[in-house]
């Protein structure tokens, strides 16, 4: 169970995450769903610490994720899985190290065993016999996936997903979406997932948080989330141009480059 | 404004002193990653050699001439030998690898880094549960502090080859002659004061190139920035090192 309380965060005096409130029970499919740059991947980067908070705190099992040090630290960090927006592999190793990185690194599995894992998880994304290639011959999605398979080779308790299927074609984004929900099913892995797509965050989430204004604003199932009567949230699930969110930022800097249609007929 | 840069430089110096202590740290810490090491001892060190053979090569070869010009007039021609010995072993060799290395290692540290830093790679090995220190730094600095001082003794020797071939074939010195000369000069005091301040500037030149990678912002400009702010900042210390350094054995030994 992951339960974030006020979490705090911000980037030279801009507030990113203002109070920030969440809790994600084991077994759980949790998409967040919120503008670009509002603070998604923020977020994320804070549940597996990488980032600390400026206030506030997040707890992994019970643990206290600010006060974990050296080897157990470590430890909570292996249950993680992470799929990054821009995959993030390593250049300079291939394919295989990629995807098998932490086994090789942190476990004393047996080279047969690791290319055995390494290929399964491949498999699992559809992606076969490239393990000797290096990244740079990779296509974009390719990367992805290779991405994906490195994030559940150590079959990971929970696992975040940064913008899984941004950069791939639809039938493909449909299989991730699909290996998202089979590996919550048979593995009962905890998922958090960030993503605009609403289609695909009805399918996979089991519920559904609106990130706005740095806090969490609203959360539900996905069917509370397509009937919700929220302004700010029904915006931005039918994905109107105008309404709260855009007339906010009207409102402020932006008003003179985009006048609000109102402004105009008016 | 003065605040604000006085806070910087304060952070900058901070930020570099945790980094080697974190360095310095890790470092003993099971186990090393000897395939990395031995990769970036060939990246920094093997890959160098043409590089500060020309250097050392020409110091030597320049250093042989000026002061031909000024010994000459005091026929003391044969004191070269010993003037090209004791200053590439104790200041040039040293100083001038240093300064080629800087340029040359220390830059492609930081782009690589930073490259890693600005496409989330080093995120990526947090998340892999991997320290980056461990990873990426301890390996740089590793294969630098033992490559450096190699490199200055491969220096030495080449500039003192390269005022040897002048001395021997343009101001007509015995070549026994100037050989004897060079080493009657050199006491183990004037090599290994060469050697410690290479392992010193070996210690700036990858610390500085590794904070500077790891600090990168801001796409490929930011990488473009910090690569020339590492081999600018790993120069100018390097120099004044050598400049507290030089008095400090000035007066210790």
């Amino acid at each position: 169970m992951i339960e974030i309380k006020g979490l705090c965060k911000s980037f030279n005096g801009q507030k990113v995450l203002d109070g920030l409130d969440l809790c994600v029970k084991k077994g759980e499919t949790v998409v967040i769903i919120g503008r670009s740059g509002c603070g998604k991947s923020v977020l994320l980067k804070h549940i597996i610490g990488i980032l600390n908070p400026d206030a506030g705190e997040i707890l992994v099992d019970d643990q206290k994720m600010a006060k974990l040090k050296g080897k157990d630290f470590l430890k909570l960090r292996m249950k993680f899985g992470m799929l990054f927006q821009g995959a993030a592999l390593f250049d300079s190793l291939d394919v295989y190290e990629n995807v098998g990185f932490a086994l090789i690194e942190h476990t004393n599995l047996s080279k047969e065993e690791i290319r055995l894992r390494v290929h399964q998880s491949l498999a699992s994304v559809d992606l076969v016999d490239i393990e000797a290639k290096k990244p740079a011959e990779l296509s974009g999605g390719m990367k992805k996936r290779v991405g994906l398979a490195r994030a559940i080779c150590n079959n990971p308790e929970i696992i975040l997903y940064d913008e899984p299927t941004t950069g791939l074609d639809p039938i493909m984004a449909d299989m991730i979406n699909d290996l998202i929900i089979r590996l919550h099913r048979q593995l009962k892995v905890t998922s958090i997932v960030v993503r605009h797509d609403m289609i695909s965050a009805y399918k996979i989430g089991t519920r559904i948080a609106m990130l706005y204004d740095g806090k969490i604003i609203a959360q539900g199932t996905p069917d509370e989330i397509k009937n919700t009567t929220d302004p700010v949230v029904r915006q931005f699930i039918t994905g109107a141009a105008h309404g709260p969110i855009t007339d906010n930022r009207n409102n402020g800097y932006n008003s003179k480059i985009c006048p609000p249609d109102r402004q105009i007929l008016g | 404004m003065l605040k604000n840069k006085i806070l910087t430089f304060t952070e900058y110096v901070g930020g570099v002193t945790m980094l080697l202590f974190r360095t310095l740290g890790w470092l003993f810490v099971p186990p090393l990653k000897r395939k990395q090491v031995i990769e970036q001892m060939s990246k920094a060190g093997v890959d160098s050699f043409s590089i500060v053979f020309l250097t050392a090569f020409f110091a030597g070869i320049v250093l042989a001439f000026q002061t031909a010009y000024t010994m000459k007039q005091m026929s003391a021609e044969i004191y070269i030998a010993s003037l090209v010995g004791l200053s590439m072993t104790r200041e040039l060799g040293p100083v001038f690898t240093a300064l080629v290395v800087a340029a040359r290692v220390g830059a492609s540290i930081t782009a690589e880094v930073g490259t890693m830093n600005v496409t989330e790679q080093i995120d990526a090995l947090e998340t892999l549960a991997t320290n980056p220190i461990k990873y990426l730094v301890v390996p740089r600095f590793l294969a630098l502090v033992i490559m450096l001082p190699l490199l200055t003794i491969y220096a030495d020797f080449v500039g003192i080859l390269g005022g040897f071939i002048v001395g021997v074939s343009k101001l007509h010195i015995a070549s026994h002659l100037y050989i004897s000369k060079t080493f009657d000069a050199l006491v183990y005091k004037d090599i290994f004061t060469g050697l410690l301040k290479a392992v010193i500037f070996a210690g700036i030149i990858s610390i500085v190139a590794c904070y500077e990678g790891m600090h990168t912002r801001g796409g490929a400009e930011g990488v473009g920035r910090s690569t020339t702010l590492s081999v600018v900042i790993s120069c100018m210390l390097v120099i004044s090192a050598d400049c507290f350094f030089t008095a400090l054995f000035y007066f210790m030994f």
